[in-house]
């Protein structure tokens, strides 16, 4: 089931402050739940289709974004110098043609998913626009019992 | 570190080529009294201390399509009777390591043709010729550049994927090529020595309820036409266990290689085998690493494929690999040589691996 930015205010408690980081995607984008370990596996490039002819384009903030920050420690479990040089392994190792694409706001971020089928995102879940859909994660969506980026 | 399409473009280029690099420059010193026979000369097991330029390794990669890629490798590496001969010798030999163009179905199915590492050992296809990427100065000796024992290129197809399995996330490559040539350190590149094609299957899991841990395993078979030696078949069984995680990391591998003549006789089986481990100290910015390797390779003398070409010996590696930039680092290393046929011996050494 899509979930659009706008429902996100609902399934929120009221007065709540949320650092939590949402997954966002174009709607079109067939998938509306993963589980923390196929998560992991598309943030690792292990998957890397989502279907047979669309293929997962990954945009990761820059270093020193909360964003990334929580991605790298609750996802990756690596510091700056391991995600690096996991990426540069994977790429030499003829695993994947590129690192995750970098994005230095989270306007930039949402920009790009807009335009790019198959990109997904992390950003600030107070800061997902209307016309994008957030992504759950073991069906939990920010600000929810039990999600895990924040 | 490597990225996509350089300007902040929403629509993917085709083709977009990319090409990075890793270099080393290392220091070696040892109690050798002559150069160690059957060691390959990437271990730095001379009998005299000095510098040496290490590998210089392009990588080229390029996404042809969203479905189509290249990968490339190669390498330039000082020679040691530069300048000799007639017409004299160049000073670097220029190797293409991997060749290769790979279409993918899906997650499940990508099919690819060309020149590889041979994917029936861990350390071959982790780390290709990027010193910078492994924790250690030198190679085992079982997967060194130059060695016999394991058939470290592999020309021909290769399908591979991965599948969920239940999380335990099944990877398997399964290959069929020209297997080693009657240089039997090389592979087959420009063509088959025999008629019998080499084929390899290579599986490892990934499990999701042990995120960092590999498990696998690896067959291969091939008939060998060794110059100047009796045609045999040969049989590699391989297994290993990876913990990727730096606090602490651990490799272990074990392979056996067994040889019997093609018109029969008895088989003679050598094996090799490592355990490395390394543990990212948490002081000091995390920038040290301290690492030691106990490795082992014998092989019987009843082994006419190997016993001029591989050192039966055991040896101890302790090391610390400081990083001391993000795309660069130094590592110190003092190995212990014990060896069946000759006199052991022992070495200090030292590198600073990169990449560009």
């Amino acid at each position: 089931m899509a979930i659009a930015g706008g429902t996100l205010a609902r399934a929120r408690s009221a007065g709540e402050e949320s650092h939590a980081v949402a997954i966002v995607a174009r709607p079109d984008l067939p998938v509306d739940n993963l589980s923390f370990a196929e998560l992991r596996r598309v943030m690792l490039g292990d998957r890397q289709y989502w279907t047979r002819n669309l293929k997962v384009t990954l945009l990761v903030r820059a270093p020193g974004a909360h964003e990334r920050d929580v991605v790298l420690k609750t996802i990756y479990q690596m510091s700056e110098a391991q995600f690096r040089q996991y990426w540069i392994a994977k790429v030499f190792r003829a695993e994947a043609t590129s690192a995750p694409r970098i994005v230095y706001s989270n306007e930039m971020a949402t920009e790009l998913v807009a335009q790019i089928p198959g990109a997904v995102a992390f950003v600030d879940a107070a800061q997902v626009p209307k016309d994008l859909k957030i992504l759950k994660i073991d069906g939990r969506l920010p600000g929810q019992p039990g999600y895990p980026l924040h | 570190m490597p990225t996509v399409g350089g300007p902040e473009t929403a629509a993917p280029q085709y083709p977009f080529l990319k090409i990075s690099g890793f270099g080393d420059v290392d220091f070696s010193a040892t109690d050798l009294q002559a150069p160690a026979a059957h060691f390959q000369a990437q271990t730095l097991l001379t009998d005299h201390s000095g510098f040496e330029l290490g590998q210089t390794t392009l990588h080229l990669i390029s996404a042809l399509s969203p479905k189509v890629s290249f990968f490339g490798e190669v390498t330039f590496t000082a020679r040691s009777d530069a300048g000799t001969g007639t017409p004299p010798a160049p000073g670097f030999n220029l190797e293409v390591e991997r060749l290769i163009i790979r279409y993918d179905f899906n997650d499940y199915f990508k099919l690819s043709f060309g020149r590889y590492h041979t994917p029936i050992n861990y350390w071959n296809t982790a780390y290709h010729h990027g010193q910078w990427l492994q924790t250690s100065i030198s190679r085992p000796e079982m997967v060194q550049f130059g060695g016999s024992f394991i058939p470290v290129h592999f020309i021909g197809a290769l399908g591979q994927g991965e599948i969920p399995a239940g999380g335990l996330n099944l990877n398997y490559d399964v290959g069929v090529g020209n297997g080693r040539g009657d240089v039997i350190s090389r592979g087959g590149d420009a063509g088959d020595i025999n008629n019998n094609r080499a084929w390899l299957v290579n599986t490892y899991i990934l499990p999701n309820w042990a995120y960092g841990l590999q498990l696998g395993g690896s067959v291969y078979r091939d008939e060998l036409n060794p110059l100047g030696l009796a045609p045999a078949q040969e049989w590699i069984e391989s297994a290993h266990v990876v913990w990727s995680k730096e606090t602490p990391e651990v490799i272990a591998e074990f392979a056996n290689v067994s040889h019997q003549p093609s018109n029969g006789g008895p088989v003679a089986n050598s094996q090799a085998w490592y355990v490395q481990t390394a543990y990212r100290l948490p002081w000091f910015g995390k920038l040290f690493k301290p690492y030691y390797r106990l490795e082992q390779i014998h092989v019987p003398h009843s082994d006419y494929i190997f016993q001029n070409f591989v050192p039966t010996f055991t040896g101890s590696t302790s090391g610390v690999r400081y990083d001391f930039s993000s795309f660069a680092a130094f590592k110190l290393e003092y190995r212990y040589y014990w060896r069946r046929d000759a006199p052991n011996f022992y070495g200090a050494f030292s590198q600073i691996a990169f990449t560009f």
